[in-house]
């Protein structure tokens, strides 16, 4: 599916990247066909400016003519004026169409023939008027019809012709041309414009299809955020129901075990009281019969007995003890928690205060550094810090003054709280084991049951946090606590 | 009644072990008022309302009573006792037992009960509180059941 939509995006992407270079495209043939345009009507105003220069030639040549023949009519020597004046415009005249037509071979073949053929003429038509001067006729014939002259300018006139014929030639062969290349411009343009539109509809309809996906998407991980949360309720919910049930186990468990162990003790006492009158009788028996009191009776009496008595007390103590701890942690588990702001400075010295009896009497020192204010249950914090102190000064190394510093800081939203002390140290393999119920750790030459830090942990749970060890043999040890620094109020009771 | 009648004393209590170091420590403190046993609640209920020579149709008792019973709970007997109009209200109960819950005790006095009493596991503290509560038995006056 991933595959897919990779390349169905890769799809997308390039008919996008098409779209644009047909927009491209298009908008080059547009400027290509306008400059085309523009070529034409350039070529197209040439064409007329040569026509009009041509025209322009042939009325002077007319002119002139007109002036010659009016002069040797009438002899009038303003004819002769005007004659000279326009024969001075000609040259120019033809110079212009030279230059107009100067890329053009053909028609500078031309204009030099016709400048050949003006010079002959005028040549022709001065001799006439010089002849007229003279006295004569002007006219070398019978009539002006037959004067060599007639045909030069025919066969300017010819000429003149031709040029405009070539440039209306040109001009249409030009516009053919145009036609033809705006013809393929606009060709160009349409396909680019259809293609344009087609990536364009395209585009849009992948674009939704990928929204709606992307909406369907986001639907389905809202509702699978929403079950996630709910499934998350449930199982802690199921979590809080099996806590209680086994909270509930151990206080039934503990309470009843207690029962039948106030029978073993009572009676073991029972058994006591009854190894005196015993005894006495084995007194007074070795008096008035020895005969009849053997080394057995007098050891079962003697050693027996009250050694058996002794090892059934010790055991039950120590069992009554551990039902006590059980006790005392379903207890524990079982009691509403109450946050406030707990001042941990005031509470740190506090603790250490009960405990200064005996931090004096073994020459400790003891620092407590600043710690932050935690919202949290108070008297479950100060059973959990001041367990951890007391272990401190418990588990000291003999011959090394102690020093034992409580210190804390705030961490992203919890407050680390740490014991730290130089005594005698936990070895790394036991990390874990210390906070097991009934473990201990080391020489076993303290008192106790192994129950203080299993209870610390099941509190620092309780108040969600975490409590760890670091150690090493003979290099003291820190425990760190981890509290949230504001613990939410419980709703309600589960005893 | 001026004529002074016996205090019978009435123990409730599942372990016949507990009954017999209970009643043992309060002979030994020289209690020797009648002691009628029983194992559960119901046999006790019916002895203590019902029976001829029980203490709501014949004569003052003092009930010792065990919360945790194999029918019924102590606390259920303790309320029949306390109840309004009923006979033994002002028959003394004594609760004898393991629990030392606080929300217990509490729930226990309020009911009405006259003493609580936690057997402790060491045995000596425990001989030594029966036999206290012997004594306490051999001075306390015991009021008649109200007859109807």
């Amino acid at each position: 599916m991933m595959r897919s939509q990779r390349r169905a995006n890769r799809a997308i992407f390039l008919a996008v990247a098409a779209g644009f270079v047909m927009l491209a495209v298009a908008a080059a043939a547009v400027v290509w066909a306008f400059q085309r345009a523009q070529d034409y009507s350039e070529l197209v105003a040439h064409t007329i400016e040569v026509e009009a220069a041509v025209a322009d030639l042939n009325r002077l040549n007319e002119r002139i003519e007109t002036a010659r023949r009016g002069y040797l009519l009438e002899g009038d020597p303003r004819f002769l004026d005007t004659f000279e004046a326009t024969a001075a415009e000609i040259p120019g005249q033809i110079q212009r169409i030279a230059e107009l037509t100067a890329d053009n071979p053909e028609q500078v073949k031309r204009i030099t023939d016709f400048r050949g053929l003006t010079d002959q003429y005028l040549g022709l038509m001065r001799e006439s008027i010089a002849d007229k001067q003279a006295g004569g006729s002007g006219v070398k014939g019978a009539s002006l019809l037959d004067e060599e002259d007639i045909q030069v300018v025919q066969r300017l006139r010819d000429l003149a012709d031709e040029m405009s014929l070539e440039e209306r030639r040109l001009l249409i062969a030009r516009e053919s041309d145009e036609k033809r290349s705006v013809y393929l411009s606009t060709v160009i343009a349409v396909a680019a414009a259809v293609t344009l539109i087609l990536v364009a509809l395209g585009t849009i309809w992948a674009t939704r299809r990928t929204l709606r996906a992307l909406a369907s998407t986001g639907q389905q991980l809202q509702n699978l955020n929403e079950d996630l949360e709910s499934a998350v309720l449930e199982r802690t919910a199921e979590l809080q129901r099996a806590n209680a049930e086994i909270q509930r186990f151990a206080y039934i468990v503990s309470h009843d075990l207690r029962s039948p162990l106030v029978n073993v003790m009572g009676f073991t006492a029972e058994l006591d009281a009854a190894i005196k009158p015993l005894g006495e009788l084995i007194d007074k028996a070795e008096e008035a019969a020895p005969e009849i009191v053997t080394d057995e009776t007098r050891y079962a009496v003697r050693e027996d007995l009250p050694e058996a008595i002794g090892f059934i007390r010790t055991s039950t103590e120590k069992m009554d003890r551990l039902i006590n701890a059980i006790l005392r942690l379903s207890r524990e588990g079982r009691r509403v928690l109450a946050p406030e702001a707990v001042d941990m400075n005031a509470l740190v010295s506090s603790i250490v205060d009960s405990l200064q009896h005996r931090i004096d009497e073994l020459g400790i020192t003891v620092e407590a550094e600043p710690v932050p204010t935690v919202v949290t249950d108070r008297l479950a914090v100060e059973q959990v810090l001041s367990n951890l102190v007391e272990n401190a000064i418990k588990y000291l190394k003999p011959g090394r003054p102690g020093r034992i510093t409580v210190r804390g800081r705030k961490n992203a939203g919890r407050v680390l709280i740490e014991v730290e002390d130089n005594g005698r140290g936990i070895d790394p393999k036991d990390h874990e084991r210390i906070f097991d119920l009934f473990r201990r750790s080391g020489t076993q030459d303290q008192p106790g049951e192994g129950i203080g830090l299993a209870h610390v942990r099941a509190l620092a749970y309780r108040l969600g946090g975490t409590i760890s060890c670091e150690s090493a043999l003979d290099e003291g040890a820190t425990f760190r606590l981890s509290l949230p620094t504001a613990l939410a109020p419980q709703q309600g009771s589960n005893t | 009644m001026s004529a002074h009648q016996t205090v019978n004393i009435v123990m409730i209590e599942d372990d016949e072990g507990h009954a017999r170091l209970i009643e043992k420590n309060i002979r030994r403190a020289g209690v020797n008022n009648p002691i009628r046993h029983f194992m559960e609640g119901t046999a006790a209920i019916q002895y203590l309302f019902d029976a001829p020579d029980g203490p709501a149709k014949n004569g003052p008792a003092l009930v010792l009573l065990d919360l945790n019973l194999p029918d019924m709970s102590g606390i259920d007997i303790l309320q029949k006792m306390k109840a309004q109009g009923s006979a033994l209200r002002r028959t003394p109960v004594v609760v004898l037992t393991t629990t030392d819950d606080k929300v217990e005790i509490e729930r226990c006095y309020d009911l009405g009960a006259n003493v609580y009493i936690t057997k402790p596991v060491n045995y000596e503290t425990f001989a030594q509180a029966i036999r206290q509560l012997g004594l306490f038995l051999s001075v306390i006056q015991v009021p008649e059941p109200e007859l109807d």
